[in-house]
């Protein structure tokens, strides 16, 4: 098998706040398969954004700390960069799609102006040439007029085109690995459909490895080839999409497959959903132990004290719960 | 308040609310914005409508004008059987006890200064009981009634989770036995392993304490499990309306096809037909002429582009708003 495409290695990030030093992400490893979707699931404030950022170092440090771990792309340990190696790998080679898109963009200039100074800052393209590049890329990314979209500014256009410019300045210089955070909950799931439809062709056409970063279950079943679940900072599941959805290993990954309503279930009077009970432990209250076992329906006395270390299902699939498989 | 067998619980007939943008001086007074553009429909009584469609058609801003929160442009509401629009300010206020609504954003619904103890006794302040144990001993049950703990009440909405005070958020519309819930989005900013918690503990309540409730949301997964009868809106209108069983087997309107058929499915893994819907919703201060759903409908045809569709019935009880069907 080829090498992956990123190789993320024990990866540790600390914040200092003022109730002292908190591990937001702590020692977690994956890899990204060249070509690959690979989805990164789990409930809010768990690490998701503060992992993807720090593939990039793109969190403030301080107050972030990458404490350990190693990310390697092409064989390169990204964290031994400089910022002028970092800066030209940013775009280029890794693209990012932020989860809040009204933010990520300039709002005093015209997107066209924006494609552009991308292209300009990573090519050796001219103004002209850049600016009829942007506009095929916007014709990539199906928004409609391209040209004219050239000379809008972003409060001029809806949600879901803003969402379009964020891609296809992301893919502007045709990147090896986009990391996209959440890029389609803040839409409808219309445009959704189209996001993910586009996101999927442009993967298929150029080769490019997509790390989707979501908590929608439907949009990993939808998209990604393989899921992890990430809680409380740390990998608690990894596997092939349609093994991990029909057939989770972890509680925390039953629970919520089992939680989301889904079509087509006749309701019976009285059903209930089923539920995950308890609430999700913030960054100064991680648990003992096991640190789903307050919420966890099948916790023994193991789960209080013990921390379940990851281990293999299968070839693919790695899960971490003193449990037996089956036993859940 | 009796409610009779025979009166809808709630009716709204032609329900309008535009917003007219601020004229800046200079400068020609731009057009309405048609949030909600005429919709009817009745809730009866132990019913649950569900009010879908995507982010902007209208459905927080018909929430608020048909509780009168906010007033309406034109059109009726009556609320057993009396008309809510003709109501002065002072007999509004009384009836509102009635009808409660519970909003998206738990934190930012609540009075962040203020602990949730007291939160939870305002509602018997404001309507005249003004025996402090007695409102103190009430706020406690209510906190025990949606799961939380007589030791959340000294706590301030900060030191909760979102889920948490969610929970607050529906304590307090149910603190005066109200008849009508209106759930605008009550999951949509909680995380997924506790939207079914909250889901949970509304079909309890309304088990228990026999309310009616309009439930908002763009979720079309959680309207059905929850909803006896769907109503969908597309700019400002309703587009379809029948019960649950007949939008999700058989929709008729090509939004409500296309809504269904955009739903990432879990189970399946792919989208049942790739989705043929292009384009954006066109600008409500701008609408398209015809049929506003037009330009990015599969099946429109030439008097799509020229008249309005009107809603009518082509079964029983099941309203379409389509020249097609
Ligand atoms: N700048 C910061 N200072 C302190 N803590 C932070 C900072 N940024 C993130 N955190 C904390 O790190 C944890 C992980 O945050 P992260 O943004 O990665 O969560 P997430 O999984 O992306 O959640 P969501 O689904 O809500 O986007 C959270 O508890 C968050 O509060
Ligand atoms: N106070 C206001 N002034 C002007 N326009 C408004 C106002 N409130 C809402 N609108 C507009 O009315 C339309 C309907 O908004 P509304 O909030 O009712 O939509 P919604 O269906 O609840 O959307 P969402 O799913 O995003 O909550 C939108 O175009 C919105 O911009
Ligand atoms: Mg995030
Ligand atoms: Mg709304």
């Amino acid at each position: 098998m080829s090498s992956p495409e990123l190789d993320i290695q024990n990866l540790k990030v600390s914040f200092s706040t003022p109730r002292g030093k908190l591990t937001a992400v702590n020692g977690i490893s994956f890899h990204l398969n060249r070509g690959e979707t690979l989805a990164l699931v789990g409930e809010s404030g768990c690490g998701k954004t503060v992992s993807a950022l720090s593939i990039l170092r793109l969190l403030p440090e301080p107050p972030a700390e990458i404490l350990s771990g190693k990310i390697l792309f092409s064989g390169q340990n990204l964290l031994s960069l400089n910022a002028k190696a970092l800066q030209d790998l940013r775009g280029r080679s890794i693209s990012m799609i932020f989860q809040d898109p009204m933010t990520s963009l300039n709002p005093v200039l015209t997107i066209g102006e924006q494609m552009a100074e991308t292209l300009l800052r990573h090519t050796a393209m001219n103004r002209q040439e850049a600016l009829q590049k942007s506009a095929d890329l916007f014709g990539r990314v199906e928004l409609p007029s391209p040209e004219e979209k050239l000379k809008h500014y972003p409060h001029q256009l809806s949600g879901g085109m803003r969402q379009r410019v964020m891609i296809a300045m992301a893919l502007a210089c045709t990147p090896r690995v986009l990391i996209a955070d959440e890029p389609t909950t803040a839409l409808d799931v219309l445009i959704q459909a189209q996001i993910l439809e586009l996101l999927d062709n442009l993967k298929k056409d150029t080769g490019m490895s997509i790390l989707i970063i979501t908590h929608d279950l439907g949009v990993v079943a939808e998209i990604a080839q393989r899921v992890l679940v990430m809680y409380a900072g740390e990998i608690v599941e990894s596997g092939p999409a349609r093994a991990l959805l029909n057939n989770p290993l972890h509680p925390y990954t039953k629970g919520l497959i089992a939680s989301v309503p889904k079509l087509g279930t006749i309701k019976k009077t009285g059903a209930r959903l089923e539920e995950i009970s308890g609430n999700v432990p913030s960054l100064d209250q991680r648990p003992s132990g096991c640190a789903f076992h307050p919420r966890c329906a099948w916790a023994i006395e193991k789960c209080k004290t013990q921390k379940p270390e990851l281990r293999q299902a299968d070839a693919q699939r790695q899960w971490s719960c003193h449990l037996e498989p089956g036993s859940i | 308040m009796t409610t009779e067998k025979n009166i809808p619980l709630l009716e709204v007939r032609n329900l309008k609310k535009y917003f007219l943008p601020e004229k800046k001086f200079l400068e020609e007074q731009a057009p309405p914005v048609r949030a909600v553009d005429g919709i009817s429909f009745t809730l009866k009584a132990g019913e649950t409508l569900g009010l879908v469609g995507e982010s902007g058609c209208g459905k927080s801003t018909a929430a608020r004008t048909l509780l009168r929160l906010i007033e309406p442009t034109s059109g009726q509401v009556s609320f057993c059987g009396t008309n809510l629009f003709d109501l002065k300010e002072t007999e509004m206020r009384s009836l509102r006890r009635k009808m409660q609504i519970i909003f998206q954003d738990p934190y930012s619904s609540v009075n962040p200064a203020r602990r949730i103890g007291h939160i939870l006794q305002e509602p018997f302040e404001i309507h005249g009981h003004q025996d402090k144990k007695e409102n103190a001993e009430k706020a406690t049950q209510l906190l025990e009634q949606v799961g939380l703990t007589p030791d959340h009440f000294n706590r301030y909405p900060h030191e909760l989770s979102g889920g948490q005070l969610q929970r607050v958020g529906i304590a307090r519309a149910i603190a005066l036995n109200p008849k009508l819930v209106v759930a605008d989005e009550p999951v949509s900013a909680l995380d997924v392993s506790i939207q079914a918690q909250i889901i949970n503990l509304l079909l309890d309540l309304k088990e228990n304490l026999d309310i009616s409730y309009l439930f908002i949301s763009h979720d079309m997964g959680v309207i059905e499990y929850f909803c006896d009868r769907v109503a969908v809106m597309y700019l400002g209108k309703i587009v379809e309306l029948a019960n649950s069983e007949q939008i999700y087997n058989s929709p008729q309107h090509p939004y409500t096809t296309a809504l269904l058929n955009a739903i990432p499915n879990l189970e399946s893994g792919r989208i049942k037909q790739k989705t043929s819907i292009k384009g954006d919703i066109p600008n409500p201060a701008t609408p398209l002429k015809g049929c506003a759903f037009h330009n990015r409908c599969p099946i429109k045809e030439k008097q799509c582009e020229e008249e309005i569709p009107p809603l009518k019935e082509i079964g029983p009880g099941h309203l379409v708003a389509c020249f097609l069907k």
